[in-house]
C-alpha cells in the first residue's frame, strides 16, 4: 500500500484519522473537529513516529461568503457582516472598513476628534479582549489551565465596557462611516478609570503565572521559530512579524485614527520562536493600556459623527425638530448612501496584524468589492514553512502562537 | 457644508480604478499579463520584499473584464527597528485578465504566501495561474461549480433541483397530505384515523 500525498486528499470532513500507512511513514488527518486547532482548521499531516515531514492545512469549513455577501448590502449594512469576519477583534474588522470608505469619501479629515479618540479607546481595548482569548486558549493547549480564567475575567470586564459603549458584547456595529453610532454614555469615564486601575494587577498576574514558569518555558522556547526572512517571505505580520525582530506595525508606519498623537513602543523579540510571540503580545496588551489612558485623559466633549447628513444619519433630537433631518435620515436608512468611484487599500493593525480592505466602488449605494487581507490567513499559511520537522505535539503550540481567527481566514 | 457625495455616473461607474480620486494609499501601475512577471521581479529586487496581499475584482462590463491585484510592501528581510522602518512603501500592480485567457503566471516561486491567495483566486474567480504547485479550490468544496464572486454569480447560488426527501421522513407523513380544511384538531384525527385503518389493511394475515 502507498502512502497518499497529501496534495491529493479532496477538501472533505474526515475526522481525525489515519488515511494511509506505508512503513513509518503515515498520512494523519488532524481536525476539523480537534480542540487544539482553535476553529475549524484541517491539517493534513504526513508523519514519521512523531515527527511531521509535511503540513498542509486544509481551510474553507468555515466559508461563510462575508465578500459576497457585502456586494449585495448597502454601506452601511456590509459594515454589520464584515464586522462578524474576526469574531474575536470586531471593532477592529469594522473600524477598517469605516475608514476605507471614509477615504474614498474624502472625509478622513473631518472625522471629529472626539470620535477618533473613542475609535482608538475600543480598538485597543479590542486587542486586549483578543489577546486574552488567544493567551487562554493557548494556554489550554499547553496544560496550563488556571491562565483561561484568569485571561476570560479580564476579557470579561474589558467587555462590560464595550457593551457600555456600543450596546452589544461580541458584535456592537459602534464604529460607523463618518464616526460612531452614539457617544459614550454616562459614567464611562469611571468604567474606563476602574479597568485601568485593575489591568496592572492582572497583568502582573499572568506574567507571574507563564512567563517564568519552567515548563512554559520548555514547551514554547524555540518551538516554531521563525527567521525574518522566512516571516518576510511568508507574509507574517502583527506580533508574529514583531517577535522575529521586524517592528513593522501598522499604527506607527501608517498612522491613522491619530495613533502619531500617543506615545507608544513597539515591543520587539529577535528570537521568532512560540516564547517570543507570547512575550510580544503581553508587552503589547500593557502598551495598549498607556495608548488606552492617554487617549482617555485627551478626550474632550465634542460631536461624534461627521456633520454632513449624507454620509451619516442625523442624531434622534434633530429629527424630532426638523423636517429636513427627517428626510436625510429616511433616505439615508432606506436608501443607503453613495460612494465616488474609485479604489482604495486601507489597513490598520488588527490584534493579529495587518488587516486591510481594498475596497471598490462603483459611485452606487452598495459596495462592489470588499476584498479582505486578512492576517490569520498568511499567519496561518506559514505553518506549512515552519511545521516540518517538529513533533505534533509542538505543532499545537505553533498554531497557538500564530493565534488564527477562522471567521477571517475562511470569510 | 455641500457633500463630497457624487451621484453615480449612468447607475455605475465601468472602470472605477480610472475614475479614483487622488488617494495617497499606495503607488499604483496598470500592467499586461505578460510583462507581470518582469515587473514583480525587478519590484522584488527594487526592495518590496512583501507581498501583502493578492485579490480579484470583476468588472463584467469592461474589457478585460477581470483585474488581479497585486499589493506589495517594502520591508527589510533583517531584524528592524520602527525608526528604521519608517513609513515603508506600498505598491499596487493591477493585471488585467480577458475572459478569453483566464490565465495568469504564477508567483509561488517569488513569494511563497502567494500560495493559498493565488488558489483563492482561482476558487472565487476561476482564473487559472500556471505553474502554480497545487491549483485546487480552497474555500468551496472540491466538487463545486462556478466561481461565487463572479458578478453573474447568484447571491444564492445557482438554482437547483431539491434533494428528495429520505425515505423515512415520508414514512411518518400523513399519507393525503394537508387537508382541505387545514391543519386543524378534528381534520388531523381524521387524518391519523385513516391513516391507521390503511396500516392495518396492510398487515399480513396470520
Amino acid at each position: 500500500m502507498s502512502v497518499g500525498t497529501v496534495s491529493s486528499m479532496p477538501l472533505e470532513p474526515q475526522g481525525s484519522q489515519v488515511l494511509a500507512q506505508d512503513g513509518n511513514a503515515m498520512v494523519l488527518s488532524m481536525g476539523p473537529q480537534h480542540p487544539s486547532t482553535h476553529g475549524v482548521l484541517q491539517i493534513m499531516l504526513e508523519i514519521e513516529g512523531e515527527s511531521v515531514v509535511k503540513a498542509e492545512p486544509e481551510i474553507g469549513y468555515l466559508h461563510t461568503g462575508i465578500e459576497k455577501s457585502a456586494e449585495n448590502l448597502f454601506w452601511t449594512q456590509a459594515q454589520t457582516v464584515i464586522e462578524r469576519m474576526d469574531y474575536l477583534a470586531p471593532e477592529s474588522n469594522s473600524l477598517c472598513y469605516a475608514l476605507a470608505v471614509e477615504k474614498l469619501l474624502g472625509i478622513t479629515d473631518r472625522i471629529p476628534e472626539r470620535a477618533q479618540q473613542i475609535r482608538v479607546i475600543v480598538a485597543e481595548l479590542t486587542r486586549i479582549a483578543s489577546h486574552c482569548v488567544w493567551l487562554g486558549t493557548h494556554g489550554i493547549d499547553l496544560g496550563a489551565l488556571s491562565i483561561f480564567f484568569y485571561c476570560f475575567d479580564l476579557r470579561e470586564n474589558i467587555l462590560d465596557v464595550q457593551e457600555a459603549a456600543g450596546g452589544a458584547r461580541m458584535h456592537p456595529n459602534y464604529v460607523r462611516i463618518g464616526g460612531l453610532q452614539a457617544d459614550l454614555p454616562d459614567g464611562h469615564v469611571e468604567r474606563l478609570d476602574a479597568l485601568l486601575k485593575k489591568f496592572p494587577t492582572r497583568m502582573r498576574e499572568l506574567r507571574a503565572i507563564l512567563q517564568k514558569n519552567p515548563i512554559w518555558q520548555d514547551r514554547t522556547i524555540d518551538v516554531g521559530t521563525v527567521t525574518p526572512e522566512q516571516a518576510v517571505a511568508w507574509g507574517l505580520t502583527g506580533p508574529a512579524l514583531r517577535a522575529s525582530g521586524i517592528a513593522y506595525d501598522v499604527r506607527k508606519a501608517f498612522p491613522y485614527s491619530g495613533y502619531e498623537n500617543y506615545k507608544f513602543d513597539v515591543p520587539t523579540r529577535t528570537e521568532g520562536d512560540a516564547y517570543a510571540r507570547f512575550v510580544v503580545r503581553l508587552d503589547e496588551m500593557e502598551q495598549s493600556m498607556r495608548i488606552v489612558q492617554q487617549a482617555r485623559d485627551a478626550m474632550k466633549a465634542g460631536p461624534i459623527t461627521i456633520d454632513d447628513a449624507k454620509i451619516a444619519p442625523p442624531p434622534k433630537e434633530a429629527i424630532a425638530l426638523s423636517m429636513e433631518a427627517l428626510i436625510h435620515h429616511f433616505k439615508v436608512v432606506s436608501e443607503g448612501i453613495r460612494v465616488p468611484p474609485g479604489d482604495v487599500y486601507q489597513a490598520i493593525e488588527s490584534p493579529r496584524g495587518e488587516l486591510g480592505y481594498y475596497v471598490v466602488s462603483d459611485g452606487n449605494n452598495k459596495p462592489f468589492r470588499v476584498r479582505t487581507r486578512p492576517p490569520s490567513l498568511y499567519n496561518l499559511q506559514a505553518l506549512k514553512g515552519i511545521a516540518p520537522g517538529n513533533l505534533i505535539a509542538d505543532l499545537v503550540v505553533m498554531i497557538g502562537s500564530l493565534d488564527p481567527v477562522f471567521g477571517e481566514v475562511d470569510r | 457644508m455641500p457633500s463630497p457625495q457624487t451621484p453615480p455616473m449612468d447607475g455605475s461607474a465601468i472602470d472605477p480604478t480610472a475614475l479614483r480620486p487622488p488617494i495617497k494609499d499606495a503607488a499604483i501601475e496598470r500592467i499586461a499579463p505578460a510583462e507581470l512577471r518582469t515587473r514583480l521581479q525587478a519590484l522584488r529586487e527594487d526592495g518590496y520584499m512583501m507581498l501583502l496581499d493578492l485579490g480579484a475584482v470583476d468588472y463584467p462590463q469592461r474589457v478585460p473584464r477581470f483585474d488581479v491585484v497585486y499589493h506589495l510592501l517594502k520591508m527589510p528581510v533583517a531584524a528592524a527597528t520602527p525608526d528604521q522602518i519608517g513609513t515603508p512603501q506600498r505598491y499596487r500592480l493591477l493585471c488585467g485578465v480577458p475572459i478569453e485567457n483566464l490565465s495568469l503566471p504564477t508567483i509561488t516561486d517569488l513569494w511563497r504566501n502567494a500560495d493559498w491567495a493565488e488558489r483563492e483566486v482561482f476558487d472565487l474567480f476561476g482564473i487559472t495561474f500556471e505553474g502554480h504547485p497545487d491549483l485546487r479550490r480552497i474555500q468551496m468544496p472540491t466538487h463545486w461549480e462556478g466561481h461565487p464572486l463572479r458578478k453573474d454569480y447568484p447571491l444564492r447560488g445557482p438554482a437547483k433541483e431539491r434533494s428528495p426527501r429520505p425515505p423515512f421522513a415520508n414514512k411518518s407523513n400523513l399519507v393525503a397530505g394537508t387537508p382541505p380544511s387545514g391543519r386543524t384538531a378534528e381534520a388531523l384525527q381524521q387524518q391519523v384515523a385513516l391513516r391507521q385503518a390503511q396500516d392495518r389493511k396492510e398487515e399480513p394475515k396470520a
